[in-house]
C-alpha cells in the first residue's frame, strides 16, 4: 500500500511536470499564432551555443545577439562582403561629396529612405532614430554601452527623413558605429516603447526586450522559450524582398560536442563557434564552412605597467625573444590544423592592415642572442636565464578556453628551451576579464602575458585598449589597458588617427601604430581569428560579411 | 509529530539566513558581471563606471546583501553620475517575495526560474520514476539470485556503468544512436532540442527528444541503487523474521515483496528522500549535452556571468527543497519503522 502511494506520488509529479511544461511561458504576446507547418514551408535550424541574454540592442554586446541585427532590427547601413558599407534605412552613404559629413567632420546628416516601416507597418522615421539616442543617454536605462552617443554633441531631427549627429570632436570611427556595425546601435520602435519609458522612467524591463514582436528587418521575432529555441518569421511588412526562406529557428545548445553531432546529423543548418579541430569532421559529412572577417586576432598583450610590470618585459630585447622562441606557426598547424595563420599585427583581415609587415619568424637561436645581449644567461644551468639573481620567470595567463590552454601548454615547453620559465594561470571569463576594481587578474598586472583575442570596432581599426588614460589604477578602476603602457608619440598616433576622417590619412596613421607596436613587440599575434560559420549543402546563396556577417540574409535559400 | 515538523521549520530560518549570507558572499569574488557585458571585447571603463553604479555593484557588499534580502524601496540610487543619490529604489526583496532582476537579462529572477523548472523536473521525474523501478527490478532480482551467472553478469555491468562518466555515456549515445544510426540507414533519434522545429512541440516530440537525455541520467543511478537494493535485500533476506516467514509456509512473493522489501526499503526510501531536491537543480552535463532547457544549464549560464540575483535564486530554491526534503524524510522513515518516534 505505502508503495503504491509513493508510486501514484511520483506519477503525479510526473504528470504535473508534464503540464507545467507544456504550459512554459514561451511564446510571449505574439501578433500572429504558430504558423502551421506545411509541406512547402522552409525552414533553416541554427545550432547557437549560446542563447541570448535580450534582443533589445541596447542592452547586449553579445556577438551572439548582434550577430542577428540583419535578421530582425534594422541599422542605417549593413557592411557586404567585402566590408564595405551598404545603405539600408539611408538612400547613401554619408561623404563631404553628398554634403552628409561636415568640412570639419564633426557634423554627419543621415538622409532616410522613405519607404521604410515597422513590422506593424508604422512608418520609420528620424523620430525613432532620436528615440533611440535618448534611450540610449537615459539615466533610467542601464544600457550595455553608450558609445558613440556620449561622444555628440546633439542629436537632431529637422524633419522626418533627416537626422543630424553632431560629435564634439570629428569621429572617425562614425562609419562603424553610428546606427551601423555591431558595435553601434540598432533602431528602437519609439511608437511601441515611448509609453514604458514614459510610464516606467526606463525600458530595462520592457515586455519588447525580450520579445520583439515588432522590427524593421525581413524577419519578425516571434517566439523564444528560454534554454530551448527562438523563432524568427518572415515580416510580410518588410519594404524590401521578400527572405526566400520562411522562418529561421535557433536552437540553443550550449555544448561543442554537441553541436558537431547535430550539424553531422543533419539536426541544425547553420552552426559556429566550433573549434578548428573539428571543421575536417564536419566537412567530410557535407557541412560547408564559411570565414567572417571581423577584425579578430589572438595575441599576447605584454604587460610593461612602469610599477607594476615585470622589469624584465620592459627592455624589448626580451619581448622580442618571446616571439622569437616560439614556434607559432607551429602552433596553427598542429593545434588549429592550419587553418589560420599568424598574425603580424592586431589588424590583421582588415583594410587597416600594414602589408609590409611580416610575423616575427621562428628563431631559437636569436631569442637566445637576444637574452643574452639583454644580460639574462643560466648561469647555474637550472635551464632558467636569471638576471642579477632573479630568474626570468613569466606569469602567462588567459581564460580556460581548452584551444588557450592548449597554447599555453605548448609555449610553456617552447620558451623553456630558450630560458626563459612561463608560470601558467587560467582562469574563467569573468573573473580573467574582471575590472581592476574587482582584481581582475587582465586589469591588475599580476600577469606579466595576457592571452585574448580582441578586434577594432570593426570594420573600422579603432581601439580603446592601448589609449594611457584606459591604463587600470586606483584612480582609474574602470580602465581596460591590459599592457599598462603609455607613451607620449604612441598616444599622439592614437589620438590623431580617431579624428581623422579622410581614410587614406588615416590609413598612413594606422601602420605608424602597428609599426610601432610590431617593432617593440607590445603584441605579440598568435592567430588569426575569424568567426567561422558551418552551413549545411542545402542551405544556398550564402555570403559572408565580416561586420554584419548575415547582411544578405534575405538572399539565403534551402535547395529543395 | 507535528511539534516536531514545526520545530524543524522554525529551526530552518536561522539556517536558511546564514546560508544566503555565505552564499551571497561567495558570489561576490566570482567574479564581475560588468567585465562580460562587453561581449566579446573588453568592456568600456566608462560603461563600467556607469553600468556598476546603474546595477548598484558599487555598493559594499552587506548593503548590496541586505537590499537582495530586504529591497532597496527605502533608499536612493545615483543613476545619473553626479555623486547625488535621487533615484528612489524599486526593489522590494526577498523577504516581500522579491528575488530582484537578473543582472543579464533584467528578468525577474522568479520569471526565469519559472521558465526552466518545468522542463527539468519533466525531465528529472521520468528519470527518478526510471531509475527507481529499474533500480528495484535488478537490485531484487540480483539478491535473490546471488551469484548465479546473471547476477554477476548484473553485478559487472552496474559496477561499469556506474564508473563510466556523464558525459562520455551521453556523447557515446548520441554519436551510436543519432548520427550513427542515421548515417547507417537507420531509425534514429534526435541529438538535441526538446522537438523538431517543422513538427512543433508536442507531447510526443518531447517524449522523443527524452529518450536520450532520460537514458544517460537513468543508466548511473541505476547502477548506483540496485546494488544498494541487492545489498540491502540480502541483510533483509538474512534476518529471523525471515526465517520465520518461511517456515511458517508463507508464498515466496509475500516474504520478499512484504516481509524483506519493506524493511530493505528504509534505507533505500531516505537516499530517496534526499535525492529529490537536487532534482529542481537539473543536470548541468545532461541538459547540457543535449540542449535541454532546464536549471542546471540555466545555472551554468549565469554563474559564468556572475549574475548573483539568479544563482542566489536557485540555491536558496535548492536549500529550502533540502531543508524540506529532509523533514519529509524524517517523515517516511518514522511512518515505515514504527519504532522510530519524534519528540
Amino acid at each position: 500500500m505505502k508503495n503504491r502511494r509513493l508510486f501514484s506520488f511520483l506519477v503525479s509529479l510526473v504528470v504535473i511536470a508534464a503540464f507545467l511544461a507544456a504550459c512554459t511561458p514561451a511564446a510571449p504576446a505574439t501578433e500572429e499564432p504558430t504558423a502551421e507547418p506545411t509541406a512547402e514551408r522552409k525552414v533553416a535550424t541554427f545550432i547557437w551555443t549560446q542563447e541570448y541574454d535580450t534582443l533589445n540592442p541596447l542592452y547586449t554586446n553579445m556577438w551572439f545577439v548582434t550577430v542577428l541585427y540583419p535578421i530582425y532590427t534594422c541599422q542605417a547601413w549593413w557592411f557586404d562582403d567585402q566590408n564595405n558599407p551598404v545603405p539600408y534605412l539611408v538612400t547613401e552613404i554619408p561623404s563631404k561629396d553628398n554634403g552628409g559629413i561636415s568640412e570639419d567632420g564633426r557634423i554627419i546628416t543621415l538622409k532616410l529612405r522613405d519607404d521604410i516601416q515597422w513590422s506593424d507597418a508604422t512608418p520609420i522615421t528620424s523620430a525613432d532614430f532620436k528615440f533611440t539616442y535618448d534611450m540610449v543617454m537615459a539615466d533610467g536605462n542601464a544600457v550595455s554601452s553608450r558609445a558613440p552617443f556620449d561622444l555628440t554633441e546633439s542629436l537632431e531631427t529637422p524633419d522626418e527623413r533627416t537626422v543630424v549627429v553632431t560629435f564634439t570632436e570629428p569621429f572617425a570611427p562614425w562609419l562603424a558605429r553610428l546606427f551601423a556595425g555591431q558595435s553601434g546601435a540598432a533602431l528602437l520602435p519609439a511608437h511601441i516603447l515611448q509609453p514604458v519609458f514614459d510610464e516606467n522612467g526606463t525600458i530595462d524591463t520592457a515586455e519588447w526586450n525580450k520579445a520583439p514582436t515588432v522590427g524593421c528587418g525581413p524577419f519578425v521575432f516571434q517566439e523564444w522559450e528560454s534554454g530551448s529555441f527562438a523563432r524568427f518569421v518572415v515580416n510580410e511588412n518588410y519594404w524590401g524582398p521578400r527572405p526566400k526562406i520562411d522562418e529561421l529557428f535557433f536552437r540553443f545548445v550550449p555544448d561543442d560536442a554537441s553541436q558537431v553531432a547535430a550539424l553531422k546529423a543533419g539536426d541544425g543548418d547553420v552552426g559556429t563557434f566550433f573549434a578548428m579541430s573539428d571543421m575536417p569532421e564536419l566537412e567530410a559529412a557535407g557541412v560547408v564552412i564559411m570565414k567572417s572577417l571581423s577584425g579578430y586576432n589572438e595575441g599576447w598583450y605584454i604587460n610593461q605597467h612602469p610599477e607594476k610590470g615585470n622589469p624584465a618585459l620592459q627592455d624589448v630585447r626580451v619581448r622580442q625573444a618571446l616571439a622569437y622562441g616560439f614556434n607559432r606557426q607551429k602552433l596553427v598547424d598542429d593545434l588549429l590544423l592550419g587553418r589560420a595563420a599568424v598574425p603580424a599585427t592586431d589588424w590583421d583581415n582588415t583594410s587597416w592592415e600594414d602589408p609590409s609587415i611580416e610575423p616575427y619568424t621562428y628563431d631559437p637561436e636569436k631569442a637566445k642572442a637576444l637574452l643574452e645581449e639583454a644580460g639574462w644567461v643560466d648561469s647555474n644551468g637550472d635551464g632558467v636565464r636569471e638576471k642579477d639573481g632573479v630568474d626570468l620567470v613569466l606569469k602567462y595567463g588567459t581564460t580556460n578556453r581548452e584551444v588557450r590552454q592548449d597554447t599555453q601548454a605548448v609555449a610553456q615547453q617552447e620558451l623553456a628551451e630558450v630560458g626563459i620559465k612561463l608560470e601558467l594561470l587560467s582562469f574563467d571569463s569573468d573573473i580573467f576579464f574582471a575590472s581592476y576594481a574587482e582584481d581582475g587578474p587582465s586589469a591588475n598586472f599580476s600577469l606579466d602575458i595576457i592571452e585574448y583575442s580582441d578586434s577594432p570596432d570593426a570594420p573600422d581599426p579603432n581601439s580603446v585598449v592601448w589609449r594611457c588614460a584606459e591604463i587600470p589604477s586606483d584612480e582609474n578602476p574602470a580602465g581596460v589597458n591590459p599592457t599598462g603602457f603609455c607613451d607620449e608619440e604612441f598616444e599622439a598616433l592614437w589620438a590623431k588617427q580617431e579624428t581623422q576622417v579622410d581614410v587614406a590619412e588615416r590609413q598612413q596613421t594606422f601602420h605608424q601604430i602597428t609599426k610601432m607596436i610590431f617593432e617593440k613587440a607590445f603584441w605579440i599575434g598568435l592567430w588569426q581569428d575569424p568567426d567561422y560559420f558551418g552551413f549545411s549543402s542545402r542551405i544556398i546563396n550564402v555570403k559572408m560579411s565580416g561586420a554584419t556577417p548575415f547582411f544578405n540574409v534575405v538572399e539565403w535559400d534551402i535547395a529543395q | 509529530m507535528t511539534r516536531y515538523i514545526i520545530r524543524r521549520l522554525l529551526q530552518a530560518i536561522p539556517l536558511l539566513f546564514i546560508i544566503s549570507l555565505i552564499i551571497f558572499i561567495m558570489m561576490q569574488n566570482m567574479g564581475d558581471p560588468v567585465a562580460t557585458m562587453g561581449g566579446r571585447r573588453v568592456t568600456r571603463s566608462e560603461d563600467r563606471i556607469r553600468l556598476t553604479r546603474q546595477l548598484g555593484l558599487d555598493k559594499p557588499v552587506i548593503v548590496q546583501y541586505l537590499y537582495w534580502l530586504v529591497g532597496n524601496d527605502w533608499a536612493k540610487t545615483d543613476m545619473d553620475g553626479d555623486g547625488v543619490a535621487e533615484t528612489p529604489g524599486k526593489r522590494k526583496g526577498v523577504l516581500r517575495g522579491d528575488f530582484g532582476l537578473s543582472l543579464v537579462n533584467r528578468k525577474p529572477v522568479t520569471q526565469v526560474i519559472g521558465e526552466r523548472l518545468p522542463n527539468t523536473l519533466l525531465l528529472m521525474l521520468v528519470a527518478e520514476a526510471i531509475i527507481i523501478s529499474v533500480a528495484l527490478l535488478v537490485g531484487i532480482y540480483s539478491a535473490l539470485h546471488q551469484y548465479t551467472a546473471l547476477d554477476n553478469v548484473i553485478t559487472t555491468s552496474t559496477f561499469i556503468f556506474y564508473s563510466m562518466p556523464v558525459f562520455f555515456f551521453a556523447l557515446l549515445a548520441m554519436y551510436i544512436f543519432a548520427v550513427n544510426f542515421k548515417a547507417w540507414g537507420l531509425p534514429y533519434l534526435p541529438t538535441v532540442g526538446m522537438f523538431e522545429p517543422e513538427a512543433g512541440k508536442s507531447a510526443s516530440q518531447v517524449a522523443w527528444h527524452m529518450i536520450l537525455p532520460v537514458a544517460t541520467l537513468s543508466f548511473g543511478f541505476i547502477a548506483g541503487y540496485s546494488r544498494y537494493i541487492r545489498s540491502t535485500m540480502l541483510e533483509a533476506m538474512g534476518q529471523d523474521y525471515i526465517r520465520t516467514a518461511k517456515a511458517k509456509g508463507l508464498p515466496r512473493p509475500q516474504i520478499v515483496y512484504i516481509h524483506a522489501l519493506k524493511n530493505a526499503a528504509l534505507p533505500i526510501v531516505t537516499l530517496i528522500a534526499l535525492d529529490l531536491p537536487f532534482l529542481l537543480g537539473g543536470a548541468i552535463v545532461t541538459e547540457r549535452i543535449f540542449g535541454w532547457p532546464g536549471m542546471g544549464r540555466l545555472f551554468l549560464d549565469h554563474v559564468d556571468r556572475s549574475d548573483t540575483p539568479v544563482v542566489m535564486g536557485i540555491l536558496m530554491m535548492i536549500a529550502v527543497a533540502v531543508i524540506i526534503f529532509q523533514i519529509i524524510a524524517d517523515v517516511l522513515y518514522a511512518w515505515l519503522d514504527p519504532r522510530i518516534h519524534y519528540k
